[in-house]
């Protein structure tokens, strides 16, 4: 019997003392990468051939070329090096956090204290499926039935649980004009959609407002009322209001309303059909356009777009009239999430132009950006999450199938098990 | 009208002597076509002969070779000659595709009716159009649950291919030569489109020989366990009647009864002697092997639409000589109370091929979506075929899986789907890799005639313009008199660039290319 429990004993102890943490990951050793291209993604789009990528308790710790960069010798060695690896890529439009049916709650108009995270269901199949295409962290959002359909999340898309998923909540505040909420109920047309916006944000950014004088020590304390909670996130520039916009005159109301008027973060969401009509204002206001899950606009009667016949990109459109910051989004699932390079692939198809890699840009840069967790991913650069994908070559191409997925130094999908996409 | 139906009555036989087909000599009773008239149909008219070369691609043959830098001579739109450098009669049409690739035009199975009915072509069909047969329903709702699958809320220009799978129309009937969507396919590079069974070349601003083939598939059905055992009966039924018949016509007996062909499908009837393709709409692993295992007792090769759960049984759909037609890109996912492998896989198409399975693909819309969303509709047919490839097809299989499969499937494969000496002369110029996704069509060619330029057309033209070439041909330059006025420094580029060519062709050329003059 004692020799029984002294075997157990030093059982337990030896596993304590090698615990068996992956390289990379939190509490494991050092993980090295070596690929044949680092696609660091950062401000200058830099990109390193023959790179080494340290990564260390979930995060990068530097990425520099053979040669350069010391190894330090305890580190376990990935030896990709006939491959490119990535930051993973970035969705700014899924449905697909968990369950689809439970993100549309009409029952009001506008609705800015509803929550998509109590929808989210880690691990569901929709959701891995997007690992597999390299898609790191979506932005779950409501649907678009009503104006405001309520408070997305930002997740990673494949991690234990829902803490460890959740990047930032809110992830954003959902904004819908035009066609969807139209169907809300008899009289709903654009002028009413507007001016209901227009006055449920002022009364949002004016509760803020009346916070943020008690916390500068005037007035008296405000009661506190869920359903404007997120407009103080919003106006302390901690959140984006995400815009269901898309049409030129549609995507002009949301520039002037939401931006100008009320000063509040806000990005286009679609911004497709002739959308790319207001890109030099949007340009002018510092508006991101995440296009999706159209990609071109051809002649159609009913709204009265027609570019002359032609079928034109939309992504195109917006580089050639000089918008900076083009992402592409999948609206998964009208897009399947696994598809979002796919997404700026028909962005090029239809004439954007990726000589600088604009298309990576706007997978990982551009919403990493936009949505403000610039500082966590979005890049290869030292201290963000070391979520990152290995791929045969670009991987907008559909024939370079993702092989590897890493996320917060822990692989989440590895093609040789079973290639899911 | 008439003679239409002449050269297609001429086409089939001609099919089925290629198969080596042999008819009987006692005209038996399935024959119901009438073929005294075989010989009339012989020679139209003589007009006078009609020459066209697209000169100095990379001809990607679809067979697996790859010819760089050559000439392909069409003479009256079936191709003459291959070669580096053939002989070309005087007035011959030149198309100028230096730099690009030549690809065999794409073959699009189950295409929407819309490329031959114009844009304000109405997708309603007469009541009597819609087939109501068990098969014909069986197929649509394959084709509804396919397109409900990857729609959900865009909806709207959706619905028009539904109808293809059940209807049954004739399809030249309504073709509209002008038609906008007739375009949008030549841009794709489709030069061949079935529409509920027939097959038809899409030519611009004609009628004549549209019609490559009618009905050469059958669907059966094999969903329900009832529609299983009808179509067991069905088989076991025809099956039956061959074999008596055969009995009977041993026996040369004019006494003896000629069996009755009574209760006997004739769909069936064609397809166990090799008449017909029978066309399948499976995808589960149950259904995919119950038909392999019914391919197997009748003899016959089918094809599987769908075909889902294909790679959990590819050994055996290999043995019973299947071809399945796949969206390489379609999800479904596995029933999690099953143990054994299932739902859909991405490497379908490649474990199906490696098994000798030979795979067609088709997009999941197989009409055109020009509302916005990209990359699922037939406009983007090569994209899906990419999709194979990165379930590890090969490149090569997937260009087939575009071009002669599904020409096969449409028993046209003696005319189409590849780029062959005798073959229809129906290709595509790209400007890159046909399976890349920023790949252009820039001319394309059905029946030895240019019918689709990208520079000449709204649609594409503004993106990525066609870089200007210096001019093919110096004697034609001097005939256009504007040119004149500085001919000295054209012509010296000209040469060089002749000289160029010719160098590359010396270095380049694969010598095995066939070079047998076109055998009339």
């Amino acid at each position: 019997m004692v020799g029984v429990a002294i075997c157990l004993g030093l059982a337990l102890a030896g596993v304590q003392g090698a615990p068996s943490v992956p390289a990379g990951e939190p509490g494991g050793k050092g993980l090295a990468v070596r690929c044949a291209k680092a696609l660091v993604c950062d401000e200058e789009g830099t990109v390193i051939d023959r790179a080494w990528i340290l990564v260390r308790d979930g995060e990068i710790e530097a990425v520099g070329p053979h040669g350069e960069l010391e190894v330090p010798p305890d580190y376990a060695i990935l030896d990709v090096s006939d491959r490119w690896v990535m930051p993973g890529l970035i969705d700014l439009h899924s449905h697909r956090g968990g369950t689809l049916q439970d993100i549309n709650s009409p029952v009001y108009q506008a609705n800015p204290g509803l929550r998509v995270h109590n929808a989210v269901v880690p691990g569901n199949p929709a959701l891995e499926v997007g690992v597999a295409g390299g898609v790191t962290t979506v932005l779950f959002i409501p649907g678009s039935a009503t104006t405001i359909g309520g408070q997305g999340i930002l997740l990673k898309t494949s991690a234990p649980d829902f803490e460890a998923m959740r990047v930032r909540d809110p992830g954003s505040l959902k904004l819908a004009q035009a066609d969807n909420p139209k169907r809300w109920g008899y009289g709903m047309n654009r002028i009413m959609l507007n001016w209901h916006i227009r006055e449920t944000l002022r009364r949002g950014v004016a509760y803020a407002e009346r916070w943020r004088a008690f916390e500068e020590g005037r007035g008296e304390e405000p009661d506190t009322d869920p359903q404007w909670e997120v407009f103080r996130d919003l106006v302390a520039r901690r959140t984006q209001i995400s815009a269901h916009t898309q049409v030129y005159q549609v995507i002009y109301a949301t520039l002037r309303i939401v931006r100008e008027e009320m000063g509040l973060d806000v990005y286009i969401d679609h911004g497709t059909f002739d959308g790319f009509l207001a890109a030099e204002l949007a340009t002018e206001l510092d508006v991101s356009a995440i296009i999706g899950p159209r990609s071109i606009s051809a002649q159609n009667k009913g709204r009265g777009i027609d570019h002359d016949g032609k079928i034109v990109g939309v992504a195109a459109e917006y580089q050639r009239r000089g918008h900076p910051m083009i992402g592409f989004n999948t609206d998964s699932p009208i897009v399947p999430q696994a598809e979002l390079a796919l997404q700026a692939a028909m962005g090029v198809r239809y004439g954007f132009d990726d000589a600088d890699m604009g298309t990576l840009r706007g997978l990982t840069t551009v919403p990493a950006q936009t949505a403000g967790i610039w500082d966590q991913v979005g890049s290869l650069e030292a201290g963000k999450d070391a979520d990152f994908l290995v791929c045969p070559g670009h991987p907008a191409d559909p024939r370079n199938a993702v092989e590897l997925v890493f996320i917060e130094g822990r692989k989440v999908y590895d093609a040789e098990e079973g290639q899911t996409f | 009208m008439k003679s239409l139906k002449k050269l297609t009555t001429t086409l089939l036989f001609a099919w089925g002597f290629s198969l080596g087909f042999q008819a009987p000599l006692q005209a038996a009773p399935w024959d119901e076509e009438d073929d005294s008239e075989e010989a009339e149909a012989s020679e139209e008219e003589e007009e006078e002969d009609r020459y066209l070369a697209i000169v100095g691609g990379d001809v990607y043959t679809g067979l697996g070779g790859v010819l760089r830098n050559v000439t392909i001579l069409s003479k009256n739109g079936k191709i003459q000659a291959i070669e580096a450098d053939p002989f070309l009669p005087e007035g011959t049409e030149k198309v100028d595709a230096r730099g690009m690739r030549v690809y065999p035009g794409l073959v699009a199975l189950s295409a929407t009716n819309r490329i031959s009915r114009g844009l304000f072509g109405s997708v309603e069909l007469p009541e009597d159009h819609i087939d109501h047969e068990a098969e014909g329903e069986h197929h649509g709702h394959f084709y509804a649950s396919l397109a409900q699958s990857h729609i959900e809320e865009v909806g709207q220009d959706q619905e028009d291919h539904f109808f293809d799978a059940q209807v049954d129309t004739d399809a030249v009937d309504s073709f509209d030569p002008y038609s906008q969507y007739l375009v949008l396919a030549l841009a794709t590079g489709i030069t061949t489109a079935e529409q509920g069974s027939t097959a038809l070349k899409l030519k611009r601003g004609e009628i004549e020989g549209v019609a490559m083939k009618d009905k050469h598939l059958t669907s059966v059905s094999f969903g329900s366990p009832a529609s299983r055992r009808s179509t067991r009966e069905k088989f076991e039924r025809a099956a039956e009647y061959l074999r008596e018949y055969r009995a009977w016509e041993d026996l040369n007996d004019k006494e003896a009864k000629e069996p009755s062909r009574k209760g006997v499908d004739g769909g069936t009837l064609n397809i166990l002697l090799g008449r017909n393709l029978a066309r399948f709409g499976a995808n589960s692993r149950d259904e995919l092997l119950g038909i392999a295992r019914l391919a197997q007792r009748y003899g016959f090769r089918p094809v599987i639409v769908g075909c889902q759960e294909g790679w959990t049984v590819a050994d055996e759909l290999g043995r019973a000589g299947a071809t399945a037609v796949v969206t390489p890109r379609s999800r479904r996912f596995k029933d999690e109370k099953l143990v054994r492998p299932g739902g859909t896989s991405i490497e379908n198409a490649a474990i199906l091929h490696a098994h000798g399975v030979q795979i067609a693909v088709t997009p999941s819309n197989t009409g055109f979506e020009l509302s916005g969303i990209t990359g699922r509709d037939l406009m983007h047919l090569p994209t899906e075929a990419g999709f194979a490839v990165r379930g590890g097809l090969t490149n090569e299989a997937a260009l087939r899986a575009i071009t002669i499969v599904p020409a096969r499937i449409l028993g046209i494969d003696h005319r189409v789907g590849s780029i062959e000496i005798g073959k229809d002369c129906d290709v595509i110029l790209t400007d890159g890799d046909l399976l890349h996704y920023q790949t252009f069509v820039q001319y394309a060619v059905v029946d030895g005639k240019l019918v689709y330029d990208k520079e000449d057309e709204i649609f594409f033209a503004h993106i990525r313009p066609r870089p200007e070439l210096p001019p093919l041909d110096p004697v034609q330059v001097e005939e256009e008199d504007e040119a004149s006025e500085e001919p000295s420094e054209e012509e010296e580029e000209q040469d060089d660039e002749d000289e160029g060519d010719e160098d590359e062709e010396d270095e380049e050329e694969e010598g095995d290319e066939e070079d047998e003059k076109g055998d009339d």
